[in-house]
């Protein structure tokens, strides 16, 4: 019995759970911004800007989930888990799994006030942009903490 | 910043002001001086004449461009103005009449244009009215002639002209009648029937029986010969759109006019503009404006130059504009600075110190150096071919520098458009070899050393923090806040270091746990017995005091927030790292090879978007809120000043 299926299960936690989160985040603001978009198409940069801010909850949940494919050797062929390894991993995903499925479903919705703001008058973009940031500093957190934890498992017994 | 006050003869006005914009050293605000012998010149209606005619240009143009749209490459909005001779500029002023009534006529087509479009509509209606009478020769509403009645109408069926006069005989065998079929599909038939005049009344019945109708709006004309005229006219009208049309395009050549003369007219109304704000007396007028310490000498010059006038400097107060002013290096993030906010009267000027750790920080995000020489090279090529306007320019001086951190951080770390020559390597001698072994220097790899990056990352953030703090310090030196300066930023500045110095003393050695314990103790004390230096009596002193030691809290967010240098640097090498080994994955046949450099080229692009994205944003961000929140206040006003505002063209200085 090793951990094969559980360090699977843990890159797909990683990626599935904040991929959901980007998705929802980005796809919100991205409906936002074509509204914005059909009255004013010069504002095209400033709205990619607002609309990509919620996708990086996927970037972090994507780079996890490839961590532990290539930590736990599966990408190489020859996969090489023990059970507490595999349930590390699981464990770890989990963190940013849900880090970045809310944090970026929250931080769609920041960009959607900040897209208005920006639409209403472009001098507030700057602090539109800024105040979407504010929220990623939690997925951030879980990223970290997912990281720390998957560059160590293989040190595990 | 100095205030500036120009009395000058009115004679002189003109040409005083043209020299005044087309050199751009002053910002002239509305005068104060009404009533006092002087008053405003309106010259409203003039302005008025100049503003319609840009907007004249800017519709012809929409026009033009709508028709014949303008060959622009992908990267035309990098463009410079068109720079011009300051000759040409008096023709484009001999030739702006000329260019208004082309304008006038371009406007006027599409008028005609839009006119016959609507009536095209119309006609095709009453063609499809027409459409089945058109056959009949005779007019709608003829009943008969002396001897014959005629019905003219429909019936609410298909018949074909054999089957209807079998059903007419049948319907009444007494008629007596001649018909004839006009036009016939499901549920409608038109025809003409011919009786005696005495059967007149049989006959109606009869057709009644049948549903007979008779048309809507019968009228004298005659509808064979009404649809041919309506056809007529119609090729008529398209002619005439399509000479519109061609004639529109033959002015095509005549944009670069249109758009110089736009902009002639679009400076003489600011000019007219800036008119209205001076005082005037009977013979002299008075400009008052804004205008840098640096440019005082040169206006004097100017002026001297120019006619005999009277140029006084004065010390300028607290509402004066803010003109930024930094070296080569610094300048490329006065936009930064400014989106955010332009400094206040107490504010220093930060550009310097945003400037170096804008660069820093992006290059330790984007971190890759195959992407930092793409940068420098991309940007430095777009400056040296479009040879763009100043603001766009340092745009793309700022990604330059940042392109140049960006490949220091990226050998640091390693990575050449991620391990991509590690992996090619790989790809074709089937050998197990990592970055870290070609290059000849000891790298940093974020995947294996994170823990130590975060700390260098939070180590970094204290640097960022403590500059902050010191911007503070400084400040409050200049406005002579000592308690300021040193009670509230002071200690915990010291707070921090002390902090930090025992967090080395953790990893190096046990002395300096104790050095930096005592500093951060000694600076707790020393916040808690100034802090609440503002609140009345003992008590309220020392819960101010205490509660303030409460603050540590945002400062400890503020440093893990740096934590985003790791995240961000890790995320541009790893995915590089994925789209490698997806292009090698293939084999090192010829469609391997070829799959290679698709997926590698797409890949990175991608890569590079995304990434090159967030690490701007998030370095503004570590700019804004980190550091900004610290010591800067913002909330001047730029300093505008009355210059040459064109869109299109701009005057060659003088060499």
């Amino acid at each position: 019995m090793n951990g094969i299926f559980l360090a699977i299960l843990g890159a797909a936690i990683a990626t599935v759970l904040a991929g959901i989160g980007s998705a929802k985040g980005v796809g919100s603001a991205a409906q936002t911004a074509m509204g914005v978009l059909s009255e004013d198409s010069s504002m095209f940069g400033k709205m990619l800007v607002l609309t990509l801010l919620p996708g990086t909850q996927g970037l972090y949940g994507f780079i996890v989930g490839f961590l532990i494919l290539v930590s736990s050797n599966v990408l190489s062929g020859n996969p090489d888990v023990t059970m507490a390894q595999g349930f590390a991993y699981a464990g770890a995903a989990l963190a940013i799994g849900f880090g970045g499925l809310f944090s970026g479903i929250a931080q769609g919705k920041a960009a959607v006030s900040g897209i208005a703001m920006t639409a209403k008058d472009d001098k507030n973009f700057s602090k539109g942009m800024v105040s979407v940031t504010l929220v990623e500093i939690y997925a951030l957190l879980s990223f970290i903490v997912s990281l720390l934890v998957v560059i160590q498992v293989p040190n595990f017994g | 910043m100095k205030t500036v006050r120009i009395i000058a003869l009115r004679e002189d006005r003109k040409r005083l002001l043209e020299h005044l914009q087309d050199s751009g050293l002053v910002q002239i605000r509305r005068g104060e001086n009404d009533g006092k012998g002087f008053k405003k010149v309106d010259k409203t209606s003039q302005m008025q004449v100049f503003e319609r005619n840009v907007q004249l240009t800017e519709q012809a143009l929409k026009i033009l461009d709508s028709a014949v749209p303008e060959k622009a490459g992908l990267l035309s909005s990098f463009k410079g103005r068109r720079e011009i001779d300051p000759d040409e500029l008096g023709v484009i002023a001999s030739k702006s009449g000329d260019v208004i009534a082309v304008c006038n006529r371009i406007v006027e087509l599409d008028k005609t244009r839009s006119d016959i479009a609507a009536e095209l509509v119309k006609i095709r209606a009453k063609l499809e009215m027409l459409e089945s009478w058109k056959e009949l020769d005779i007019p709608l509403n003829t009943t008969g002639t002396r001897s014959t009645a005629i019905f003219i109408g429909s019936l609410p069926e298909e018949y074909s002209l054999s089957k209807l006069k079998e059903k007419l005989a049948a319907e009444n065998p007494k008629l007596e009648f001649e018909l004839e079929v006009i036009h016939s599909e499901p549920n409608l038939t038109n025809l003409v029937v011919f009786v005696p005049a005495s059967q007149r009344v049989m006959a109606e019945d009869t057709l009644r029986s049948l549903g007979y109708s008779r048309p809507m709006s019968p009228t004298s004309k005659v509808p064979k010969v009404k649809t041919q005229k309506t056809i007529e006219k119609r090729e008529r009208l398209i002619k005439q759109r399509e000479d519109a049309e061609k004639e529109i395009e033959s002015y095509a050549a005549s944009r670069e006019d249109i758009k110089s003369t736009q902009d002639y007219f679009r400076v003489r109304a600011d000019k007219y503009n800036v008119i209205n704000n001076l005082d005037h007396s009977k013979h002299v007028f008075v400009i008052d404006g804004f205008i840098p310490e640096s440019d005082c000498e040169k206006l004097e010059k100017l002026c001297a130059r120019v006619c005999d006038c009277c140029v006084e400097f004065g010390d300028a107060g607290d509402d004066a504009p803010v003109k930024l002013k930094n070296n080569k290096f610094a300048e490329p993030a006065q936009g930064i600075l400014t989106m955010y906010a332009a400094p206040g009267r107490t504010d220093i000027d930060p550009t310097p110190v945003l400037a170096f750790f804008f660069y820093f920080f992006f290059g330790m995000m984007f971190s890759d150096a195959g992407y930092g020489i793409l940068m420098v090279i991309a940007t430095g090529l777009m400056i040296k071919l479009f040879k763009p306007d100043k603001k766009m320019r340092n745009n793309l001086k700022l990604f330059q520098y940042c392109g140049i951190s960006t490949t220091l951080w990226g050998l640091v770390f390693g990575s050449i458009f991620g391990d991509a020559p590690a992996a090619i390597y790989n790809m074709f001698t089937g050998a197990n070899i990592t970055m870290a072994d070609i290059l000849p220097w000891p790298t940093l790899d974020p995947q294996k050393d994170a823990l130590l990056l975060m700390i260098i990352s939070i180590a970094l953030g204290l640097v960022h923090i403590l500059v902050g703090m010191g911007c503070k310090f400084i400040v409050c030196i200049k406005q002579k806040d000592y308690a300021g300066a040193f009670f509230d930023t002071g200690f915990w500045m010291l707070m921090l270091i002390g902090f930090a110095v025992l967090g080395a003393g953790v990893a190096f050695s046990p002395v300096l746990i104790t050095v930096g314990a005592v500093i951060a103790c000694a600076s707790a004390v020393g916040l808690v017995l100034t802090q609440g230096r503002g609140k009345k009596g003992i008590v309220g002193k020392a819960i101010g005091g205490l509660a303030s030691l409460y603050d540590i809290t945002s400062y400890i967010s503020d440093l893990l927030s740096y934590s985003r240098l790791l995240a961000l640097g890790l995320t541009t090498g790893v995915m590089a790292q994925v789209f490698n080994m997806l292009s090698t994955m293939m084999g090192t046949n010829v469609l391997g090879i070829v799959f290679m450099i698709v997926i590698f080229l797409i890949g990175h692009a991608i890569n590079i978007g995304l990434n090159a994205l967030g690490s701007y944003v998030h370095t503004m961000r570590l700019q804004y809120v980190e550091m900004f929140s610290k010591f800067y206040e913002g909330g001047g006003k730029e300093f505008e000043p009355f210059s040459l505002n064109s869109k299109y063209i701009k005057i060659q200085e003088d060499k």
